[in-house]
């Protein structure tokens, strides 16, 4: 009873639960195009995911500001694919998230709906209110970034996104 | 005064006389009527409709119909042509990229080889858009350096004999390499304030043809204006003319009209 008691007061640490984080949108710039024929396109691509209620676009800065719905899960890899289907990449993913009360530190990993957020290069802090978080993963950053990245970042799962069929995000402050 | 316009989906590469490196948007689909006008004793008319169609983010499809009045009194529908485009690389930063295309097309065309109106002197050109049936390869790289897009391609036609018993003439060429050479700019707006802005881009393109086998080639200029209406309709209007070339050709000037308009998220 007591190692049941033991795994289960584990598991519930682990999962820091979602009820303390939520993201409320994103800016998402998208590089390789310069015309607002491309940029609709992309805007309409982006606006038919079911977690998006509302896009922005800023046409010279090619960044749209998505804010997503309260009640659905956030997925980033759709945002990145959808991006990718129009022609396009991601070359910045800078989310607005709501913490409550989140003890984060270099290296902390928080669970979100399943995926996990592995937090790097950021000083022990509680996290409270909006927090901009940069998405430091490949497709979330130019191609020769994430090739630099990859001799710097010695964090778990950088390389191919997943630690033991989790898919692993890792962000910065 | 036709208003005939064809559009693209990627605004300073949405080159008039040629294809661009880039690909639609995946789950779009393109509409394209261009009218080609051919000034000479008869004024003759090729009108050219067109789907076009984003399968994946790599992978491109069109399918045409040929109609014109060019070897007869009345317009005819001539034929009708696929294309596909693949595009293998692609490399993209703030404002700028750099992508390659793999592409090929197949005609089926029932019209005689000969120049128009029963002259009955063979054509040296081998043309796929209306003219020849065959079979074409070919590359094209494009690069985007913020609002000038530069792009070259090159392919490789296959003329086979028409449909319709119209076969190649005995010595008539039927092999030959084309290629194009195009620069586009964004002229406006020179900063955007919202989708509804007109965009307007200027065109100057190069396009050759030299056959294998003998010596004859072309090559000729396409300077063209296009408008973007909406960011989704386009219109393009454009001369090709020849600069130089020893080629029997269905016509050496060109007048041409396109308007497009592009479907989002449509499947």
């Amino acid at each position: 009873m007591k190692k049941y008691t033991v795994y289960a007061v584990a598991l519930a640490l682990m999962l820091a639960t979602s009820a303390n984080a939520q993201i409320i949108k994103a800016d998402v710039q998208v590089s390789g195009l310069t015309c607002s024929m491309c940029q609709l396109a992309t805007e309409k691509a982006l606006k038919s995911l079911d977690f998006v209620s509302d896009i922005k676009p800023d046409l010279n800065k090619n960044v749209y500001e998505v804010t997503f719905k309260k009640d659905k899960k956030v997925n980033l890899d759709q945002i990145k694919n959808k991006v990718k289907g129009a022609g396009f990449s991601v070359s910045k993913l800078i989310a607005t998230v709501n913490f409550n009360d989140v003890k984060v530190s270099n290296n902390f990993q928080y669970k979100y709906l399943g995926d996990t957020f592995y937090f790097v290069n950021v000083p022990s802090k509680n996290l409270n209110g909006s927090i901009r978080i940069t998405v430091l993963d490949k497709g979330f950053i130019p191609d020769n970034t994430f090739k630099k990245n990859v001799a710097e970042i010695k964090a778990p799962g950088y390389k191919t996104g997943q630690v033991a069929g989790t898919r692993v995000y890792h962000v910065t402050i | 005064m036709f208003l005939v316009m064809c559009t693209r989906t990627m605004a300073q590469e949405l080159y008039v006389s040629s294809e661009p490196a880039s690909n639609m948007p995946r789950n779009s689909i393109g509409l394209r009527l261009t009218a080609e006008v051919m000034p000479g004793k008869d004024l003759g008319l090729r009108t050219i409709p067109e789907a076009m169609i984003g399968i994946t983010k790599n992978l491109m499809g069109h399918s045409t119909l040929y109609i014109s009045d060019l070897h007869q009194k009345t317009q005819k529908i001539e034929g009708f042509g696929f294309y596909a485009k693949y595009r293998f690389i692609s490399i993209d930063s703030l404002h700028r990229h750099f992508r390659m295309a793999a592409y090929g097309r197949y005609s089926s065309i029932k019209n005689p080889t000969y120049t128009r109106n029963f002259s009955g002197r063979a054509l040296d050109e081998i043309n796929l858009e209306g003219d020849n049936s065959g079979l074409q390869g070919g590359i094209v790289a494009t690069q985007l350096l913020h609002k000038l897009a530069l792009s070259a391609s090159l392919n490789y036609n296959h003329a086979f004999n028409n449909s319709g018993g119209y076969d190649l003439l005995p010595g008539q060429a039927n092999r030959g390499f084309a290629y194009t050479f195009s620069a586009g700019y964004l002229t406006f707006p020179k900063v955007y304030t919202s989708y509804k802005q007109p965009n307007i881009n200027v065109y100057l393109e190069f396009i050759g043809k030299t056959n294998v086998g003998s010596a004859k080639n072309y090559l000729e200029a396409a300077p063209a204006l296009q408008v973007i209406l909406n960011s989704r309709t386009r219109i393009d209007v454009s001369k090709r003319f020849q600069l130089y070339g020893n080629m029997q050709r269905m016509t050496k000037n060109m007048f041409l009209f396109r308007i497009e308009h592009t479907l989002f998220n449509v499947f």
